[in-house]
């Protein structure tokens, strides 16, 4: 079976973007975001924990029975949990600080439990790593986005860096999280909407220019 | 023959009152406050109100503009209450407050807290209220010390210490201000339209006498607040004075608890909400050591859909079933 990898790409980044569009893992979406920094390590660890899982849980589709995949699923994601932990811990000592409680929560992520069940237990290894690693990008980059636009409202700097001493705390308090969220997710559906129209049009001129 | 007859769905009996002319008059009623607070804290002031005024409005315009609304739909339509929540949110902010401030909060106001849910009467909250929280929030860095007003006391006594005047709770003892002053707002530091309750208390007289709102709520707000400050203090009735009449408890009663949309549709409703508001500001007063207000209106404005779903007006002609003590088997 050829594993069709652009759409796979195209669903993980856009058309099922987890945080803009399925709304998964909204917790550390609001919590971490403060600061862009954050965004690209919750991200990047997340998308470690994604494929990693994916492809363990594919590999062991057809050994895991029926009744008990919840659990076993959550024993596969959390012993990456750890190693992430523990690889952060050792490694990068401010990052794992900055992101404190919420990395031990990976483990309970709505994101990766999802793609486990409804992707990686259902297909082939390959084809679940990329999905892994194409929603982490997703997660990634939606995650720096509304960090970086929360830095620079909410602190005045970016990726750490002070821009000016001009800052409207709203953005930093959780509420300015709720907010920019909403934004986000208005705006994202407003261009999705804008580009699968006009792909559409193009489809069906096309076909008129094919028929004539 | 047919023509002549005109359909229409209820209500059938019209009144003059308009929103627009609701708010006509309430825009009215803060000029006092809003002119006192003027002479208090000088033409910066003025620079505030009139910011958050324009950018109010301003804000609602570009709005609509953006949904496409024509721009003479948009004037001919236009109901005042933009014109309000800027008043408001020029006058509950101190001089200490940096120009821009009132800019970013109307905008957010009125675009953000009354816009984006379906325009006026469809608001959540107040959008006075939460375009003042926002500037609380976002603007503590740039925030200087409290000013004192042009006009000193009326003693001469020295100027009390406690920023908008709460009671002095650490120490638990009443601030040297006297009442009168307290009253006048002289040589009393806060925000630009609050210090004044004379004024304010005029604008109130003005909309209960023009029925744009019934006074007896916000005087349960106020008279629970003090009650319940004089109980926390141990039935100290020196301090009920003092106490409603600092920071911008006169204020946030009259004119921004009484907002028709965030206030529940029944007596009893209101009655609730309106000493719920009370206790709740002053054990938020008790318990944080700063001026609560407009978080304790923020607050109960999020419980009024709950109150309005227990709280239902009996409907017209019914009548309450009489159990008789025979049918008790």
């Amino acid at each position: 079976m050829k594993t069709d990898f652009k759409k796979i790409a195209k669903d993980g980044v856009i058309s099922s973007n987890p945080t803009l569009k399925l709304v998964l893992g909204t917790c550390p979406t609001l919590a971490l975001t403060t600061a862009a920094m954050n965004g690209i390590g919750m991200g990047l660890a997340v998308t470690f924990v994604l494929i990693f899982s994916n492809v363990i849980i594919s590999l062991m589709r057809k050994a895991i029975p029926k009744e008990v995949r919840i659990p076993a699923f959550i024993l596969i994601i959390a012993t990456f949990v750890t190693i992430v932990r523990l690889a952060l811990d050792y490694f990068l000592p401010d990052i794992y600080e900055s992101l404190g409680l919420y990395l031990p929560l990976i483990v309970v992520n709505c994101i990766i439990l999802a793609r486990a069940e409804s992707f990686a237990s259902k297909n082939g290894v390959l084809a679940s790593a990329a999905d892994g690693l194409f929603m982490g990008v997703g997660f990634t980059t939606a995650l720096t986005l509304m960090g970086t636009v929360r830095e620079i409202l909410g602190s005045g700097a970016i990726f750490g860096h002070k821009l000016w001493d001009f800052s409207i705390g709203f953005f930093s308090s959780s509420a300015g999280a709720f907010f920019t969220y909403a934004v986000f997710i208005a705006l994202f559906a407003l261009i999705t909407d804008k580009c699968s129209e006009k792909s559409k049009h193009k489809k069906a001129n096309d076909k008129i220019k094919e028929n004539a | 023959m047919e023509n002549n007859l005109i359909y229409s769905s209820s209500p059938h009996i019209k009144a003059k009152r308009t929103t627009r002319n609701i708010m006509i008059d309430v825009c009215i009623a803060l000029i006092p406050a809003t002119v006192m607070g003027i002479v208090y804290f000088g033409a910066y002031a003025l620079l505030l109100v009139a910011l958050s005024v324009l950018s109010a409005v301003a804000g609602e315009y570009i709005y609509l503009l953006i949904m496409k609304k024509p721009l003479r739909e948009i004037t001919r339509e236009f109901d005042f209450s933009s014109v309000v929540s800027g008043m408001l949110i020029g006058i509950t902010i101190g001089t200490n407050y940096p120009w821009y401030s009132p800019i970013f909060g109307s905008l957010f106001a009125v675009i953000v807290v009354k816009m984006l849910f379906g325009g006026t009467g469809k608001n959540v909250v107040n959008p006075a209220i939460a375009g003042r929280v926002f500037m609380f929030i976002s603007f503590q860095w740039a925030v200087g010390a409290w000013l004192l007003p042009n006009l000193g006391s009326v003693y001469g006594e020295t100027v009390i210490s406690s920023a908008t005047a709460v009671v002095d709770t650490s120490s638990g003892i009443v601030p040297k201000l006297s009442v009168l002053d307290m009253l006048l707002g002289t040589g009393m530091q806060g925000c630009i339209g609050e210090t004044c309750k004379l004024a304010l208390l005029a604008g109130g007289i003005y909309l209960a006498v023009r029925k744009v709102i019934n006074l007896i709520f916000p005087l349960i707000y106020i008279a629970l607040e003090g009650l319940t400050t004089v109980a926390i203090y141990g039935i100290d009735f020196a301090l009920f004075l003092p106490s409603i009449l600092s920071g911008g408890l006169i204020l946030g009663a009259i004119f921004m608890a009484t907002d028709y949309t965030t206030t529940p549709n029944t007596r009893l409703g209101n009655i609730i909400y309106f000493i719920a508001l009370g206790i709740l500001t002053a054990v938020l007063r008790f318990a944080t050591n700063m001026e609560t207000v407009s978080f304790a209106i923020l607050l109960m404005n999020l419980t009024v859909p709950l109150i309005d779903k227990f709280i239902l007006n009996r409907p017209f002609g019914y009548k309450k079933q009489i159990k008789t003590k025979g049918e008790n088997k």
